[in-house]
């Protein structure tokens, strides 16, 4: 039971990551219909300058703003002079693009700060590791039912749902929010009852790249170091959630990033010689290629209806 | 000015295709023979690089499946011949008709789902399984075939006598063949994979099969309709695709004599390579990854040691002394963007557009043997 508890709190901590990635797949897929490639890069990107303004000794609690900010300026610049023009050529042309420009950050990022896992002591960090949100030392647990659950898991957990919560308000109650709706379910018909789409497509790859450096400067914190490859393997299960709760459901987005958490974490870990740590990724691709075959909209997707 | 015509097939076209011919091979045996170490082992790298490519080329420039998934496929390749060498004791060059079926039954296994998922659910779909083919390696269940994340030592060739040298008349047209590790023996097993995957290609694309692949690239549902079998054909192609990118992972392995699951044509990275030459030189034609492998071979090399400030041009030096790393990747990303602003098909598609302004090439009528005028329409009433 305490084994069980211990690892359902890790999955949904790290379920938690999966689904801030997964929501900023969602909100763009929403508004232009396209996968974002970048996304996971753009996050890492945020988490870097997060790291920057952790070594000119910014608190957490003022660098995450400026971080966000950072990625709502790199998403919106992309949407208006990448992915705006190109959508009109062919799905392709964007889907390439956004795979130049998932090679260009990771190249930038590591120009920038080397290829190695900061903070780094040999090259002079500050910082002992990644600031973390939440309390982060060796006692901050909570006993619950004689499983020690780290303070931190609870705290990204309740951080995703409050996101969540912000975001639901946001579609729901703001004109903002509500145009997005518009444009995510007829973008020609928004246009036509006076509601600026170019403004309101710009302002959804802003927002969903600021959702994801969330997501990206918690995982370092859990991870304590950034480095270049941390947001490959968080790609593919934000892909995993998204596709599981589907492409254009925001609240299925988190619930199929924690269900992935939960599941990848005990199936690690109950089944430690046929899955373990290696073959966890192997989880992603299964729930990827079954909901695709069995229900290709996802749990709470819309199925696309084609005219052929 | 007005363009010339040339007639496909004509004197004119055989003169231009025979100098292009010559051209090239005299340069395919310029280098083993006379370039150095360096260069030759430059150039192994470029043609392992252009044989993936082309492969990719098929399945996604012709039938338009987005695949980021042949790193596996190479991995297969390169795991097939470390494994049957370094454990079996076989000889390599055995070793490429093992992995030519395996990659095949693989690749037809994954068009099954790709006969339902579409567009970029296929690339994530393809996305994963490049994340967990590495995985796989080091999965403790296979670490008795797979040597894990450690991989497999002595792939490659044991040259334990002098090999002979093949002279022609006291001539030797092939470089050194000669010693341990020789470059120029790679170099020619290299050349001989591009040939046969680029004629693979060829003979696929030109044929009744090529066509069905257009087909289903430029419209499925209309292609189902004229009778091509999407089920059978896309097996093909997947099948093909991943046979043919599994020769040059054989070469890998013989090439540095080991095997790791994590070098870098093994991983996502090494999809993502694969593909985005093939875009840039062109997807769609068959030139187009030869022509983008070599640039990106080209790029990388020069910019390969800038991280020596002073050893940066003296123009691009302020642009690029700022970093440590070498900026290789990211140049090329950004021409990769620029190119799908400014030219959709890649380099091959730039340079048709600008050369159709001077020469045309008149195809041959279909369905006959002989060139004869055309017929003047009848005036419509």
């Amino acid at each position: 039971m305490e084994l069980f508890l211990q690892r359902l709190f890790d999955g949904l901590s790290q379920g938690s990551v999966y689904a801030l990635i997964a929501l900023g797949l969602v909100i763009i897929y929403r508004g232009t219909g396209h996968l974002n490639f970048a996304q996971g890069e753009m996050a890492l990107f945020c988490t870097y300058v997060v790291y920057q303004l952790g070594e000119w000794g910014f608190p957490i609690g003022i660098a995450l703003p400026i971080g966000m900010l950072v990625g709502f300026a790199l998403g919106a610049v992309t949407e208006v002079t990448l992915i705006r023009p190109i959508a009109k050529k062919s799905a392709f042309a964007v889907f390439i693009v956004t795979l130049g420009l998932f090679q260009f950050l990771n190249w930038l990022d590591g120009a920038i700060w080397a290829d190695q896992p900061l903070p780094n002591s040999g090259v002079g960090s500050n910082q002992q590791s990644f600031p973390s949100l939440f309390p982060n030392k060796p006692d901050d647990f909570v006993t619950i039912f004689g499983a020690a659950i780290r303070l931190q898991s609870i705290g990204v957990f309740l951080l995703v749902l409050v996101l969540f919560g912000l975001l639901y308000l946001l579609f729901n109650f703001t004109k903002l929010g509500l145009s997005m709706n518009a444009v995510a379910s007829n973008a020609e018909s928004a246009k036509l009852v006076g509601i600026r789409t170019n403004l309101v497509l710009m302002t959804s790859w802003g927002l969903a790249a600021a959702i994801g450096a969330v997501g990206g400067v918690v995982f370092a914190g859990i991870n304590s170091n950034v480095n270049l490859s941390l947001m490959f393997g968080v790609f593919i299960y934000a892909s995993a959630a998204a596709t599981l709760g589907g492409f254009d459901s925001p609240g299925g987005a988190v619930l199929g990033g924690l269900i992935i958490g939960v599941i990848e974490n005990l199936a690690a870990g109950y089944f430690p010689k046929w899955v373990g740590q290696e073959m966890k990724v192997g989880v992603a691709l299964m729930v990827i290629l079954v909901v695709l075959l069995v229900k290709p909209s996802g749990l709470f997707g819309t199925a696309k209806v084609e005219r052929v | 000015m007005k363009p010339i015509a040339i007639r496909s097939g004509g004197a004119a076209s055989w003169a231009i295709r025979l100098v292009v011919t010559a051209l090239l091979v005299y340069l395919a045996f310029w280098i083993p023979t006379s370039a150095s170490n360096g260069v030759i082992d430059t150039c192994i790298t470029a043609l392992t690089l252009m044989a993936a490519a082309m492969a990719l080329n098929l399945l996604l420039g012709y039938t338009g499946q987005i695949s980021i998934g042949h790193s596996a496929f190479f991995g297969i390749g390169a795991y097939a011949t470390g494994i049957l060498v370094s454990r079996y004791g076989w000889s390599p060059f055995q070793t490429f008709a093992v992995a030519f079926v395996v990659a095949f039954v693989v690749g037809a296994l994954v068009s099954l789902p790709a006969l339902r998922i579409k567009g970029v659910y296929l690339a994530l779909v393809t996305l994963a399984l490049a994340l967990v083919f590495p995985q796989m390696i080091k999965w403790p269940k296979l670490v008795w075939l797979t040597g894990g994340a450690r991989g497999l030592d002595n792939t490659g060739f044991k040259f334990t006598k002098d090999n002979p040298t093949y002279e022609i008349f006291g001539w030797n047209p092939w470089g050194s063949l000669r010693g341990e590790n020789v470059k120029p023996f790679h170099y020619w097993i290299a050349m001989v994979i591009v040939v046969i995957v680029y004629l693979a290609c060829r003979g696929v694309v030109k044929s009744r099969a090529g066509r069905s692949l257009v087909a289903i690239r430029d419209n499925e549902t209309a292609a189902a309709v004229m009778g091509v079998n999407l089920a059978g054909t896309k097996a093909l192609a997947f099948g093909l695709s991943a046979a043919l990118c599994s020769l040059p992972g054989c070469l890998s392995a013989i090439r540095t004599g080991n095997v790791t699951p994590d070098s870098t044509n093994l991983t996502v990275q090494g999809s993502i390579t694969f593909l985005i030459v093939m875009v840039v030189g062109g997807a769609g034609s068959l030139w187009g990854p030869i022509v983008g492998s070599v640039l990106f071979v080209f790029i990388t090399e020069r910019t390969g040691d800038w991280s020596d400030p002073d050893a940066i041009p003296g123009l691009l030096r302020p642009l690029f002394s700022w970093s440590s790393t070498p900026p290789g990747t990211g140049i090329f990303a950004i021409i990769l963007i620029v190119l799908m602003f400014v030219a959709p098909f890649g380099i091959v598609g730039m340079w048709r557009r600008f050369q159709a302004r001077f020469v045309v090439v008149v195809p041959r009528p279909a369905g006959t043997g002989t060139i004869t005028e055309p017929v003047a329409a009848p005036a419509e009433a």
